[in-house]
């Protein structure tokens, strides 16, 4: 373990792809550390990255740990932090410290049917875990996404999904109607209560803003999925990253460390603060 | 049992003479000393410039010495961005010289002892124990109540608590009662031995009745405070807490005073564009501001007085005994004194009590 926690490792931008543009601009960007110390992460695990003068922001893992080349990040622009990095350029240098949270614990998942379930950013988060997933297809049964976003160009790793649509079940959708659409039209919850997927020998993963993933629950829940097969992860806001700064908790949780992965059993029974 | 004995020490029992107080300190030439210094209208933990005008004659401070092992402002490192556009971090570990706090009043050295617990553990934080243990404390007990708020005896404290003490002094007359407590303690008795003299029998039976009148003297008080934790986990949603906030101004008194309050917050603060060059600080947040748990989008997990009031209570008094069996409240009264609109823990953890 690192004796300051509080400093962080230097790493290099190699990479920036415009993901979604406009005023909601989403940009994924791959780093490498400076110096070889860098860590490994666990999939569904953060990072603190730093832009030095305008301060930190905690940021999930987008990359799975099976590709040891880089680290990959997806942020959506929104204040001081992320409008910095979305002006940087490759091979500017930023500072990542973590990783930090439990990560998902999909070890206890083998030879389960997976569901992943995204709206907008919040695929980034599961990105990690869906890769994974992926790269061991065999220890795994079924593999399915559904993903959707306000128009579909707001959704994120669009390049991605088309090749994915040949590995695993792909559900996509869009909030409002658009002449070339070929997918669903609605909002998620409503697209997985459509298709309704079968809760045995599953788990499903749910990651989009807190208003979605309270009406994926209930959507899970009608369709016979146990609280237990429920996995979602909470965003509060973050400081320090390690337990400390007091800013993160939900009850006695302090996010940061123990979570942001939760199944809804757990979830259900701390209070409603996030 | 051995191992206890190095690191406890022998238990030392002294009399100081008030006025030789001054020359004891004047021995303790490697440390920083810290006391507490009369201000106008209030009394403040301050480093001595000149140690021999120690005086103790003092009730309590509006800020406690917390301030001096976990700062209201730090620098965690500096950061320079060089000619390679890459960045030269300098990490900024305390250095100060190791520091003697004169007048610790046993309710604040109790909350450095639950500070302990927060930043220990797994991730221990290193600005903090580098300072924690380069300072050695030296606590006054408290004769009589120095606030008529003090309620240490109803969060298992007492106003001759030894908890986190190195020394404890007691007045008595002209004279203090001294009593090492930790290995440290007594090597700090041993520096100036010539001016301690041993106690008779008479003055330790003293020392006892001080003691017990004290704790009578104590006139605030939650006697059911065993009940609470789990009365406060069916409150969670009550119109209590709505109603107990009402008057709140979120000024953030009642926290930044609180001797175990510890929320902080990681800025940079910048000297130059070009280079860039500047500071990562760390500083005091406070639960009870509104942007303490927003959102860039607005979203807000604690939207109101009512979820700030309660996050404080219920930090204190359930999440923080769920993880480390102890209240996160010394009794020390600040909150209920210095609050401008009267809000008062006490008063809330009785009513807390009754429903
Ligand atoms: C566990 C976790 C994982 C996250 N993963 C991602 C991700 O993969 N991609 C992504 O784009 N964003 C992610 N976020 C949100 C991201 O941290 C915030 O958008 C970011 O901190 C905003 O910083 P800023 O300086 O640009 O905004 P400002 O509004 O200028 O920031 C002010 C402060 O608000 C806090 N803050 C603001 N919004 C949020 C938020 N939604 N959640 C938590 N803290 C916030 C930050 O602590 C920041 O210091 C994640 C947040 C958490 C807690
Ligand atoms: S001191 Fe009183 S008014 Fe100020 S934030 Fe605390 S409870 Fe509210
Ligand atoms: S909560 Fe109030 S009484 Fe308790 S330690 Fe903090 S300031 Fe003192
Ligand atoms: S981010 Fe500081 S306690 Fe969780």
């Amino acid at each position: 373990m690192k004796s300051n926690d509080y400093v962080p490792e230097l790493a290099r931008i190699i990479d920036i792809k415009e993901e979604v543009e406009g005023s909601r601009s989403i940009k994924t960007f791959r780093t490498n550390f400076v110096n070889p110390n860098g860590f490994s992460h666990r999939c569904g695990q953060c990072a603190m990255l730093s832009v030095f003068g305008k301060g930190e922001a905690m940021i999930s893992i987008s990359s799975t740990p099976l590709i040891k080349d880089y680290l990959q990040f997806s942020i959506l622009k929104t204040g001081r932090v992320t409008t910095a990095l979305h002006e940087m350029n490759p091979g500017d240098i930023i500072g990542i410290r973590g990783p930090y949270g439990n990560g998902f614990p999909i070890d206890d998942w083998k030879g389960k049917n997976l569901i992943f379930i995204g709206g907008g950013i919040g695929l980034a988060p599961i990105w990690s875990v869906l890769q994974t997933a992926l790269g061991k297809k065999e220890e795994f049964g079924n593999l399915t996404l559904y993903y959707g976003s306000r128009t579909s160009a707001d959704l994120v790793f669009k390049e991605e999904l088309e090749k994915l649509k040949s590995e695993m079940t792909v559900h996509l959708s869009i909030d409002v109607e658009e002449p070339d659409w070929k997918g669903y039209v609605g909002f998620v919850p409503a697209n997985v209560t459509e298709k309704s997927p079968s809760p045995e020998n599953a788990i499903s993963i749910t990651c989009g803003p807190p208003i979605m993933i309270k009406f994926v629950i209930k959507a899970l829940q009608d369709v016979g999925f146990d609280d237990r097969q429920i996995y979602t992860t909470v965003e509060n806001k973050m400081k320090c990253g390690i337990g400390k700064c007091g800013r993160c908790n939900i009850g006695h949780h302090y996010v940061c460390k123990d979570g942001p992965v939760y199944s809804w059993a757990e979830l259900k029974d701390l209070p409603q603060e996030y | 049992m051995k191992i206890q004995k190095i690191l406890l020490g022998d238990k030392m029992e002294k009399i100081l003479q008030k006025k030789t107080l001054p020359d004891w300190v004047n021995k303790l030439k490697n440390y920083q000393i810290i006391a507490p210094v009369q201000n106008e209208n209030h009394w403040d933990f301050q480093i001595l410039s000149d140690p021999s005008r120690i005086k103790l004659d003092y009730k309590n401070t509006i800020l406690s010495p917390k301030k001096f092992i976990f700062p209201q402002r730090e620098v965690f490192f500096r950061f320079r961005s060089d000619e390679q556009s890459s960045y030269d971090l300098q990490e900024n570990l305390p250095e100060e010289k190791p520091a003697v706090i004169f007048g610790v009043r046993p309710c604040d050295a109790r909350a450095l002892t639950l500070m302990d617990k927060v930043f220990g553990g797994d991730m221990q934080d290193p600005y903090y124990w580098k300072r924690r243990n380069a300072t050695i404390l030296i606590g006054l007990g408290c004769n009589h109540p120095p606030s008529e708020n003090c309620f240490c005896t109803s969060v298992n404290g007492s106003p001759f608590s030894r908890e986190g003490l190195d020394i404890m002094l007691t007045e008595m007359g002209d004279t203090y009662f001294v009593e090492s407590i930790s290995k440290k303690g007594e090597q700090l008795i041993r520096q100036a031995e010539a001016l301690f003299k041993n106690p008779k029998e008479a003055d330790k039976s003293e020392k006892k009745q001080l003691k017990s009148r004290a704790e009578k003297e104590i006139s605030r008080k939650i006697p059911n405070i065993k009940n609470i934790p789990s009365k406060l986990e069916t409150m969670f949603d009550s119109d209590f807490w709505n109603e107990e906030s009402l008057s709140c101004i979120r000024c953030g008194i009642c926290t930044y005073l609180c001797p175990t309050c510890h929320c902080f917050d990681i800025n940079d603060e910048i000297k130059s564009n070009f280079p860039i060059e500047g500071e990562r600080v760390r500083t005091w947040d406070n639960c009870q501001f509104p942007d303490f748990t927003m959102h860039s989008s607005g979203h807000n997990p604690r939207p109101d007085r009512a979820a700030r009031l309660r996050q404080r209570i219920l930090h204190k008094f359930q999440y923080f005994v769920k993880l480390y069996q102890t209240y996160q409240c010394t009794g020390c009264g600040r909150c209920v004194s210095q609050c401008p609109v009267g809000i008062d823990i006490i008063e809330i953890l009785n009513k807390v009590d009754a429903r």
